[in-house]
């Protein structure tokens, strides 16, 4: 055989995808074309990232490597050539054999992917060929100190639940490390962690894979994470690939638009100066806010204990304003919107709006008053009713908190309040399930900009979000602002985010606010040490 | 005259709600799209038309009449103490005359040998004739060519209904409104097929029985095949009044429990876990033991022996709707604690909405497809509870007609030689239609309902 340049070229390729096409088969219409001519190759020790948004297909193109693919699936064409073997062409048992030893996955949920009524002993055990070296223990212990996880032996004993997420991924990279594989395939790993543990967690992965000589291929939708670990990047969008370029070009000069306007959207900058005027008339005001939950007991007589969900809490926000409390997930910071809305029960201290203590007014008043501060839910496919029409969930606060208005004048309102939120007047008699993820957190900001509040409530609106759509629904919320003065009070856990759209911020670590001020202050110079290692940790595009 | 039973009423009241029901359905489109989908589904067409033909029958049988006659003696109308269905009057020649006692099914004669008298002193032993069929074959003498021509017959009268009710149906003007929807039936083969195939099966069975027996006749001589039909009745009310009793209990107490929690859930819960732990066949038992005591001890309070059996019939489905909720209660429960902190539920909290019109405008349209699925399911359950009950007489009233009763006095029927196998094999074929289209009727409907099934709601 001739050694041609591109055949010198393939055999150094770990693994190589050519033209895959595949499609989901569906019985009353045509079959849908998910994955078009997909090809791209994986090198020897490489990471390469392949970002897309939501439905472009990353994770298909996953599950075909190693073969899990549903059963509506069907591979139409293409070829996955994997150290010289076409993998779509191998038996089902050869299949499990490279699933055993040579590929490897870690998926997005450590918490459901670990079976939990099995210790990590035993769970780690399956990872392993079963006529392994005779001392299996002191292998699984080594392996999860390799992992990061120092007290390993006495980890190797607990079950899932008795874990933190962050623990549960590096058991989860240690079983998929585990028979030492030559292609790591991580689907999102770091999605559900907080940006502290996030960090870790790449450490490591880079860590092995120049210990084992490992490729991996990284799937992300985060373009700050890949760029920090990745040598590759393989954009995808609608089951195409847009782009495949290595890492360091793709951050300077990407080629494709759609790429571009990935890196635009990223880096969300959209600020609008205001000169933080210490009025003494703030809108929202929070002292010394205290929200505990009993934990339950078993036994009688046994004390009370609290979880200090808040504690001790002051915020203060002043009209047109943006005050962003941060914080990773656990911290409170959610419980805190949950407190200003009524949602949960306060141990003490006084919630403030417009001068009147909200945790005093009863009854009716209490209605009327509540018009004046509204929230935004993080999840816009849980919040709203999938069996209500879009015209109906607009106005159901509206017609409850402003009965007085007639029914025409309601109309009006509807017809104004879609235009604001740029969605088309027909949209109000269809249901919330024909919406996009991004359509459906207008409804839900329709929903409350409708009773013309003067103190918004945002949970995290746009973090289930993909980024093109985060920089819309951003741009409608920064410019609601300019036109109606309204205040934010903004609860992220995204810091790069909130740098760039918050007036004021305070940082939360476990229920107490450990710092808070200007947000160009914190960011540039934070006094205390938690701050400092959850800045250092936020993920940034390397250029 | 019109006599309204108890059952009567509450069936009325059944269907009532059925056709309520069916218009909200028609003015929703999203709830119309899910019904779409089942008479789409041909499996799905099929159930309906054939449990609506059942419920049908059940309607006709549910309205009773007394009549009136001349009374040459006094002088005046007065009204005669038996009440009468629609039903009965219907199907009139089936039950007017009764033979002596057993006959398989399109016999001449009865089932056993009687002595006869011959000439002045002899006397034999021979199969005697049937009184009033079986022997008056109307085209020719040889019996399987008589069949097969009143078949004919039956097959051409049958398509020309068929023709008249598919105009009726399709006819365009008629429902203009909601022509779209029917327009997507009309396509559907499966309709006009299972249409035809009742009313052929029905008429030719109504022309067979004028001129046989065609299940045969039970010990007194009655035709099974009357009884069945008259059975029809007591199996849809069992199903479908005992759902009408537990509805209100499993809802509102599930709702409750899982919405408010707490003290509510906890007392709630401890209602129906006691109530599950008491067997349910020893209360229906002593609750249906105990009716008959008042029953016995007070006879003036019943005008006839139909509204001593209707009443109990009422009670029994009472008794067993208290015993049959608690199983919805739990799933209700469950899933309205799901949706207690479901993220829109928090935001009608945000805007100060009451804990009930939370519950009206949220909870209650989102476990909707529960209580649907739970129903339909439960229905052909509870027709085989009632023979079940009625084997071990705790059912209903032994004169009313009901499978169980036919399958309990089957018993003697089996032991005894030759054995008479026409009465069960009347009641298994009838229950068996019945069960086998309710069942699967509700799995189609599962599958419409179920968000997980559902391509729209994912």
């Amino acid at each position: 055989m001739l050694l041609t340049p591109g055949l010198i070229k393939i055999m150094n390729n770990i693994l190589t995808i050519k033209d895959l096409c595949l499609s989901i088969k569906s019985s009353n219409t045509q079959d849908e074309k998910v994955l078009k001519n997909i090809s791209f190759n994986i090198r020897e020790s490489e990471i390469v990232s392949l970002i897309g948004e939501s439905g472009s297909g990353k994770s298909l193109t996953a599950l075909s490597i190693i073969r899990l693919l549903e059963k509506s699936c069907e591979i139409k064409s293409g070829e996955i050539i994997f150290l010289n073997k076409n993998i779509l062409s191998l038996e089902e048992r050869e299949m499990r054999g490279v699933r055993k030893s040579d590929i490897s996955m870690i998926f997005q949920e450590p918490m459901r992917s670990l079976n939990p009524v099995m210790n990590i002993r035993e769970q780690i055990k399956e990872a392993y060929p079963k006529n392994c070296s005779n001392d299996l223990e002191k292998e699984i212990i080594n392996n999860l100190i390799s992992v990061g996880i120092d007290d390993a032996k006495r980890v190797i004993n607990l079950y899932p639940h008795q874990l933190s997420g962050g623990m549960k991924q590096r058991v989860m990279i240690a079983m998929a490390i585990a028979s030492k594989p030559k292609l790591l395939i991580a689907d999102e790993p770091t999605t559900s962690l907080d940006v502290t543990i996030q960090k870790q967690v790449l450490d490591l992965l880079v860590e092995i894979r120049q210990k084992l000589n490992m490729s991996i291929l990284f799937i992300t939708h985060d373009l700050a994470v890949a760029s920090q670990i990745s040598d590759r990047i393989v954009v995808m969008r609608n089951g195409k690939i847009v782009e495949n370029s290595e890492s360091k070009k793709f951050f300077n000069s990407p080629d494709h638009s759609y790429s571009k306007s990935l890196l635009i959207s990223s880096d969300y900058n959209k600020k609008i100066d205001h000169h933080i005027c210490s009025s003494d008339n703030p809108i929202l005001e929070i002292k010394n806010l205290k929200v505990y939950y009993k934990e339950k007991n078993n036994f009688f007589f046994k004390p009370d204990t609290y979880i200090k969900a808040v504690d001790d809490v002051c915020i203060s926000l002043n009209p047109g304003m943006t005050h962003a409390i941060v914080g990773e997930s656990g911290s409170g910071k959610s419980t805190i919107a949950k407190a200003i809305m009524g949602l949960a029960s306060i141990k003490s201290g006084s919630i403030s709006i417009l001068n009147k203590n909200i945790l005093k007014i009863r009854g009716s008043s209490q209605r009327n008053f509540r018009k004046n501060y509204q929230m935004i839910f993080q999840d816009p496919f849980s919040s709203l009713n999938p069996r209500m029409r879009v015209g109906s969930i607009i106005k159901e606060g509206l017609c409850f908190l402003k009965p007085e208005i007639n029914k025409y004048e309601i109309d009006k309102i509807l017809r104004d309040v879609m235009i604001k939120v740029g969605l088309n007047q027909d949209s109000l008699s269809k249901y919330p399930h024909q919406f996009s993820g991004g359509q459906r957190q207008r409804i839900a900001i329709a929903r409350v900009l409708i009773l013309e509040p003067k103190l918004l409530i945002c949970d995290e609106p746009t973090s289930s979000l993909d980024v093109t759509v985060q920089k819309q629904v951003l741009d409608l919320l920064v410019d609601i602002q300019t036109k109606t003065n309204i205040a934010y009070l903004f609860i992220s856990h995204d810091i790069k985010l909130i740098a760039n759209i918050s007036d004021t911020m305070s940082i939360m670590n476990k229920g107490k606010i450990v710092e808070s001020g200007k947000t160009s202050d914190i960011m540039n110079n934070a006094n205390n040490q938690y701050t400092k290692k959850l800045l250092s940790s936020v993920p940034a595009i390397i250029k | 005259m019109f006599i309204f039973l108890l059952t009567d009423i509450f069936f009325y009241f059944i269907i009532l709600t059925l056709i309520v029901y069916t218009a909200y359905v028609l003015k929703t489109p999203d709830i119309r799209e899910t019904w779409a989908y089942v008479f789409r589904n041909k499996t799905g067409i099929l159930s309906i038309v054939v449990l609506s033909f059942f419920v049908l029958i059940a309607l006709v049988d549910s309205i009773h009449i007394k009549n009136k006659f001349y009374d040459e003696k006094t002088k005046e109308y007065i009204y005669n103490s038996e009440i009468k269905s629609l039903l009965d009057i219907v199907l009139m020649p089936m039950h007017y005359n009764s033979e002596k006692s057993y006959s398989a099914p399109f016999s001449s004669h009865l089932y056993s040998k009687e002595t006869v008298k011959q000439g002045s002193n002899s006397e034999i032993r021979v199969y005697p004739d049937l009184l009033y069929k079986g022997n008056h074959n109307k085209f020719s003498d040889d019996k399987a060519y008589n069949i097969s021509i009143t078949l004919i017959i039956s097959f051409i009268k049958s398509f020309f209904i068929c023709f008249l009710i598919y105009m009726l149906i399709f006819y365009r003007t008629l429902f203009k409104n909601y022509f779209n929807f029917f327009l997507s039936i009309k396509k559907n083969n499966t309709l006009c097929f299972t249409i035809f195939l009742i009313v052929f099966i029905s008429i030719s069975i109504y022309d067979l029985s004028l001129q046989y027996y065609v299940l045969g006749t039970d010990k007194v001589g009655v035709d099974v095949l009357y009884k069945s039909i008259k059975s029809i009745r007591t199996g849809i009310l069992i199903g479908t009044l005992t759902t009408i009793v537990m509805l209100p209990f499993a809802i509102f107490l599930g709702i409750f429990a899982g919405y408010v929690g707490g003290f509510v859930d906890d007392i709630i819960q401890y209602i129906y876990t006691t109530l599950n732990s008491i067997p349910s066949v020893l209360l229906i038992a002593s609750a249906i033991l105990m009716l008959q005591v008042y029953m016995a001890n007070n006879p003036l309070d019943f005008e006839n022996i139909y509204e001593r059996a209707d009443l109990r019939l009422f009670f029994l489905c009472m008794i067993l709707g208290l015993t049959s909720w608690t199983g919805l209660c739990r799933l209700l429960r469950g899933e309205s604690m799901k949706l207690r902190e479901v993220d829109y539920v928090q935001a009608s909290k945000t805007f100060g909405l009451s804990k009930l019109s939370i519950i009206i405008r949220h909870i209650i349209p989102n476990i909707m497809h529960i209580v649907i699925i739970t129903v339909v399911l439960d229905f052909s359950a509870l027709v085989l509870a009632e023979a079940v009950l009625s084997y071990v007489n705790i059912g209903v009233d032994p004169t009313t007609f009901s499978w169980g009763n036919m399958i309990n006095a089957a018993r003697l029927e089996m032991s005894r030689e030759p054995v008479v196998w026409w009465s069960l094999f009347a009641a298994f074929l009838f229950m068996f239609i019945l069960v086998l289209f309710a069942n699967l009727f509700s799995d189609v409907v599962r599958d419409a309902f179920d968000p997980r099934a559902n391509k729209n709601y994912e």
